[in-house]
């Protein structure tokens, strides 16, 4: 097979859901602009270039329904002939259509692919409009459905994470997040257009554009004492709370895929190639060990082990969880390289679209501090790991 | 011009203005809230609004956060702007009532005054909330249209719990102002009022204040303990339980001192001056800021032993140190114990030969005494003073009713013996053949009037009905032990539960059948109503326990399954009859008493209406028609054009009411909930309520009323189960609910739910029903349940097991 070349890889910020900055942006819009800014910022590229689009949505309904992935193409300018998909392995979704628009390309199918991902979670909220588990399998097997909050208190209990060192696990995203936002150090980031309802003199309401550049969900005033006196969220006398859980954001990400021949005919200077994706199943009721058994499959697929690697992005859906598969992957001693500018603690889980953000964040690390491999994984709900190797182009 | 509230302004925000305040925006009326700007402002923060207003900012903080709630929804707080005295004065303009509750001092109120008097607009009511300032000094030097508009309106703390509100008339106030007033009092704020005279302290804190104080001096001169004195006045004597001392903590020791003392420096000419002088340790108490539960050490005090316990401390009045303390008792409290009604019980007490009883006596005596020298003098008739007492301090009885109660002649003879000057105008109505202060005659109550010596009828409101007294008339055509059927007039009839807590029994259930057979036979329409006393008191606190686990122990599952079916088709019925129903809730309405009510054509409440369906706290699911009903009257308000609406989310708080066993703390809550629907109507006075229910009757005689046809109900089916099996899944590893809770939710969300139906699909109500039956019997079969029901039986707690 062919190489796949990531020539552009960008976000949108992160914003809170509800509360946030994209409280009333349509996904639509977020990941329409999105698409827009990665082919305006690949010199050369023109839309009717694009093959396909592989858009990774965890709950693609209402809003996100329709196949985003062909609606959003359509309102950023693509040609009609420029198809899209939408892809949805929840919390890997945007890494999973990564993959895929990769693998089109590496298997010749494809010259250039976007492999991307959005959610609003204001829009649509975590679980979907209408979650409907199944009757008589849920008298057996509940535990197929079980609510993330409750995995990560399973993962707490079962494997010892204190509460102690989830606080300190979050106030250091926090800590790490605020640092990089004042050095403005996220250069994956596109200043992207966002719209409020806002009254008029008249009592009449109108839709009014604004530009949002920096993920709002950063809390600078984090202190320890804060984050201690939290109450747990899911269970009666548990140790997850709002403070040490990822935050549900709105967002999108997008990353375009070239073959070399094309890399070359535009006379681009690509980022990184994604070497190697894989996936693995865990037991639903602690879904967030997942990265715990994806990475060491990745990096036995790649033949590397764990010091091989430079930087790493582990999506923080919750400090207990990834606090346990650091723990059990040894990589406490590599702490400076994993999540170097915070995690979802800090800046957010847009769900569908973290596997594409944590893709344009890790690319932008690896890039600004030459790290040859940077490995990206996160837990799946249901289940599920998944992890992905990068490779920087020389 | 006829007189209207269309905005009022409370000024000052401290507790009293910030609970009149959120009374006011319960009662839906538009209130402006003011306080002062903060003293200590730096010259930046002057500059500033939200610096400006920071204490009136608190005031309504505070109003949001209180508990008991002070608002009935927390959405009411809208009704309220804020503001302060620089700033927004003017905006007192808008309003047509102003009501003072700034502190109590004469010149700050008399400055206000002055300040509002040019600012106020024509016709603009103005009150004061003062507990013991005339209002003649405060009118002082007003003009006249003012002090034709300006009276004291005197509510008792907490404003939206306590009934009482006092009445006091200023030299000049217009009679319609005061008749305005009392109206919008009774009507739309709820309140008794009591026509009090602009003396010290008015009518509740003249009498309350010097019988605690004659209670503290009693005790500390004949060496009772704090404890001893709050076991004789509690329950026992119909008083709240928290009696005189523990009142005293949750009042404050400094307000009660300083109503003391107002009160001795201006009641100069009071043969009972001495009484209004506090024990010199409750002064040292405050000296000390042992002020009461504000500072959490008053006369008790609830500390921490190193084990974690609560142990709850008393202080000794000698040393000011707190020490445990146990249970106390006198003989004469034990005989009381044993006695049924209140009547006996005070007798018991009075009467007795021990220590306490003879304490208990002398402050009874001397309050009832006391009570009889204050007419006319702060009221004109005994009925002001009674009530005052029952609404303002929660007594069962007043002095009065008491007096009645222990013998008039008894004890005046007991009183002369132990050398208390009786007063004369009570000895002469003994002389004249008259030994009760009170007396139902041609079923109407009279009270003996010392003014003319001779009885008069007792004023009810115009929209009030008493049942007692039309009972007394002859008006009851039906009864049996547990209900009765009451003619109250123009064809509509009320029926009346009369078991303990008004809860469900198989005669009820029987007797309701009844009643419409007899109204469907007489009568244009019925009322479900009840007149029992309490605070708050109980429609119906649900069904009766015993019998069922009587009937459980007999194996006698058939008989419970017939029990159930007749509850089923009598609820049922008030839907179905050719005439309407009219249910009338107030306060506990709980599993079985809110399935009657859910049934009904219609609910009339009383704003104090803490609705819900608990059955899962023993152990069962609503089988009244309650699953039913809630998810009828959840989903009837869907039009048929609507189609395939979702029905997950009106099943989701359905299922969460009854399985979490939510009671409203408001009728407006239970308006919230869903318990209540657009037509249902919420009764600010509970004394009217059975009076606007029958209303609602009329009204809908009058439109013509013809019952609803059946129809079935579209429901979940097994969406449910998926749903709650995984939300319980999620609970039940959450460490939310026990194993238990989790086989009855998932039952009771199957009969919610239709039963085994696809999603969408539509059912006949008796489906439901049905389900709701099958489930009943099949959870009282479980050990659990019935170790529920026990527990519930034997400490009044739901058990969790």
């Amino acid at each position: 097979m062919r190489d796949a070349y990531i020539v552009t890889s960008v976000r949108t910020p992160g914003c809170r859901r509800n509360k946030g900055a994209f409280r009333d942006t349509r996904p639509e819009d977020l990941l329409s602009f999105i698409l827009n800014a990665a082919v305006e910022k690949t010199p050369g590229l023109e839309k009717k270039d694009v093959d396909d689009m592989m858009i990774g949505c965890s709950f693609p309904e209402a809003e996100q329904g329709m196949n985003i992935g062909r609606i959003a193409g359509q309102m950023a300018g693509f040609p009609i002939e420029v198809s899209g998909a939408t892809v949805n392995r929840f919390c890997s979704s945007g890494l999973e259509a990564i993959a895929l628009a990769s693998l089109r390309v590496m298997s010749g199918w494809s010259d250039v692919t976007i492999g991307g991902g959005v959610e609003s979670m204001t829009y649509v909220p975590m679980g979907g409009n209408l979650p409907r588990p199944h009757p008589e399998w849920t008298d057996e097997h509940p535990d197929l459905y079980t609510s993330m909050g409750i995995t990560a208190e399973n993962v707490a209990n079962r494997y010892g994470i204190s509460r102690e060192q989830q606080d300190e696990f979050a106030y250091n995203s926090q800590m790490k997040a605020a640092k990089a936002k004042a050095e403005k150090l996220f250069t994956e980031i596109v200043p992207t257009p966002a719209v409020r309802f806002v009254k008029q003199e008249n009592g009449t309401y109108k839709k009014e554009t604004f530009i949002q550049d920096f993920d709002d969900g950063i809390r600078e005033s984090t202190t320890m004492e804060g984050l201690a006196r939290l109450r747990p969220v899911f269970a009666a006398n548990g140790s997850v709370t709002a403070g040490n859980s990822s935050q549900t954001t709105d967002g999108a990400a997008a990353t375009i895929i070239m073959s070399e021949d094309k890399v070359k005919e535009l006379g681009l200077k690509p980022i990184a190639k994604l070497k190697f994706y894989t996936t693995v199943g865990c037991r639903p009721d602690e879904m967030g060990v997942g990265p715990r058994y994806a990475i060491p499959k990745l990096l036995d697929k790649a033949g590397f082990t764990i010091d091989d690697i430079g930087l790493w992005e582990i999506n923080e859906a919750f400090a207990s969880q990834a606090l346990y598969c650091i723990r059990e992957l040894g990589l406490e001693k590599y702490m400076d390289r994993i999540n170097i500018h915070g995690g979802a603690i800090a800046l957010g889980h847009p769900l569908g679209c973290t596997g594409a953000k944590l893709c344009a964040t890790l690319l932008a690390n690896m890039q600004a501090r030459g790290v040859k491999y940077g490995v990206e994984s996160m837990c799946i709900g249901g289940g599920m790991g998944a992890a992905g190797l990068f490779e920087l182009c020389e | 011009m006829k007189r209207k509230i269309r905005k009022a302004a409370v000024i000052g925000s401290g507790v009293m203005g910030g609970g009149i305040a959120a009374l006011l925006a319960s009662a839906g009326v538009k209130t402006l809230l003011l306080d002062i700007v903060p003293f200590d402002l730096s010259e930046e923060e002057k500059k500033d609004p939200a610096a400006r207003n920071r204490i009136v900012q608190f005031g309504l903080d505070t109003i949001k956060m209180s508990r008991p709630a002070a608002l009935m929804h927390p959405s009411d707080v809208n009704l309220i702007s804020i503001g302060n005295l620089e700033d927004d004065f003017d905006k007192l303009a808008e309003c047509d009532w102003i009501v003072e509750v700034v502190v109590e001092n004469l010149n700050v109120k008399r400055d206000l005054f002055k300040k509002i008097e040019p600012v106020r607009k024509p016709g603009c009511i103005v009150s004061s909330n003062t507990s013991g300032i005339p209002l003649k000094a405060m009118s002082e030097g007003l003009g006249k249209d003012f002090r034709q508009h300006f009276l004291g309106t005197h509510f008792f703390n907490p404003v939206r719990y306590m009934h009482l509100l006092e009445i006091i008339r200023g030299e000049d106030t217009l009679d319609e102002v005061l008749e305005f007033m009392a109206r919008f009092g009774e009507k739309r704020l709820g309140k008794g009022i009591v026509w009090a005279k602009d003396t010290p302290n008015f009518i509740g804190n003249r009498i309350g204040v010097q019988g605690i104080v004659k209670a503290m001096q009693l005790m500390v001169e004949m060496g009772l303990t704090i404890p001893e004195a709050d076991a004789l006045f509690g329950p026992l004597m119909g008083r709240p339980k928290t009696a005189m001392f523990k009142t005293t903590d949750l009042v404050g020791l400094d307000t009660m001192c300083h109503v003391a003392k107002n009160s001795y420096d201006l009641v100069t000419n009071d043969e009972a001056r001495d009484d209004f002088i506090v024990p010199e340790f409750v002064n040292r108490m405050v000296e000390k800021k042992l002020l009461g539960k504000k500072v959490k050490a008053g006369f008790y005090k609830t500390e921490m032993s190193p084990e974690g316990k609560l142990v709850r401390k008393v202080i000794n009045p000698e040393t000011l140190e707190y020490e445990q303390y146990g249970p106390v008792g006198f003989p004469c409290m034990e005989e009381a114990k044993k006695c049924k009604t209140l009547p006996e019980k005070m007798k018991a007490i009075l009467y007795g030969n021990d220590k306490g009883s003879e304490y208990a006596w002398k402050v009874v005596a001397s309050g009832l005494i006391y009570a009889a020298n204050r007419i006319p003098e702060i009221a004109d008739t005994i009925v002001e003073i009674d009530n005052a007492m029952k609404w303002g301090y929660n007594f069962e009885m007043g002095p009065f009713e008491t007096w009645d109660a222990i013998g008039v002649e008894e004890s005046v003879a007991r009183m002369e013996k132990d050398g208390m000057t009786v007063p004369e105008k009570v000895k002469k109505m003994i002389a004249g053949g008259n030994s009760t202060f009170y007396k139902v005659e041609q079923g109407q109550v009279h009270y003996y009037d010392f003014g003319s010596e001779s009885y008069k009828q007792v004023e009810a409101s115009r929209d009030a009905i008493s049942l007692p007294v039309i009972k007394g008339t002859g008006g009851e055509v039906k009864s049996c032990a547990s209900a009765s059927l009451v003619d109250i007039g123009d064809g509509v009839f009320c029926c009346e539960f009369h078991t303990k807590m008004n809860a469900l029994n198989s005669e009820l259930i029987a007797f309701m059948h009844e009643a419409m057979d007899y109204v469907d036979e007489n009568g244009v329409g019925l009322v479900i109503g009840n007149q029992a006393g309490g605070m708050p008191g109980a429609f119906s606190a649900g069904a009766d326990l015993k019998e069922i686990l009587a009937a459980i122990g007999q194996n006698a599952f058939d008989d419970i399954d017939r029990m159930i079916d007749s509850l089923q088709s009598a609820v049922q019925r008030e839907r179905y009859s050719p005439f309407p129903v009219v249910a009338a809730p107030y306060g506990m309405t709980l599993g079985g008493g809110c399935e009657v009510c859910l049934g009904a054509d219609r609910i009339v409440a009383h704003a104090e209406l803490y609705m819900g369906l608990v059955e899962i706290g023993v152990g069962v699911l609503p089988a009244g028609t309650g699953c039913m009903n809630l998810w009828k009257k959840m989903t009837s308000g869907i039009p048929e054009s609507v189609g395939d609406a979702d029905l997950g989310k009106f099943f989701i708080p359905t299922f969460m009411a009854i399985a979490t066993a939510k009671v409203s703390t408001s009728a407006a809550e239970a308006r919230a909930n869903g318990f209540l629907g657009p037509r249902d109507r919420i009764v600010f006075n509970r004394d009217n309520l059975i009076g606007e229910a029958k209303k609602e009757v009329l009204r809908m005689v009058d439109d013509g009323y013809a019952p609803p046809p059946e129809k079935p109900l579209k429901v979940l089916g097994e969406a449910a189960r998926g749903m709650v099996n995984a939300e319980i899944f999620n609970m039940k590893s959450g460490g939310y609910v026990s194993d238990y809770d989790a086989y009855l939710a998932r039952r009771i969300a199957y009969v919610i739910s239709g039963g085994d139906v696809r999603i969408n699909s539509t059912v006949d109500e008796q489906t439901i029903l049905n389900l709701e039956r099958e489930a009943f019997i099949e959870f009282l079969k479980q050990e659990k349940t019935v170790a529920r029901i026990e527990h519930m039986l034997k400490t009044g707690k739901p058990l969790r097991n």
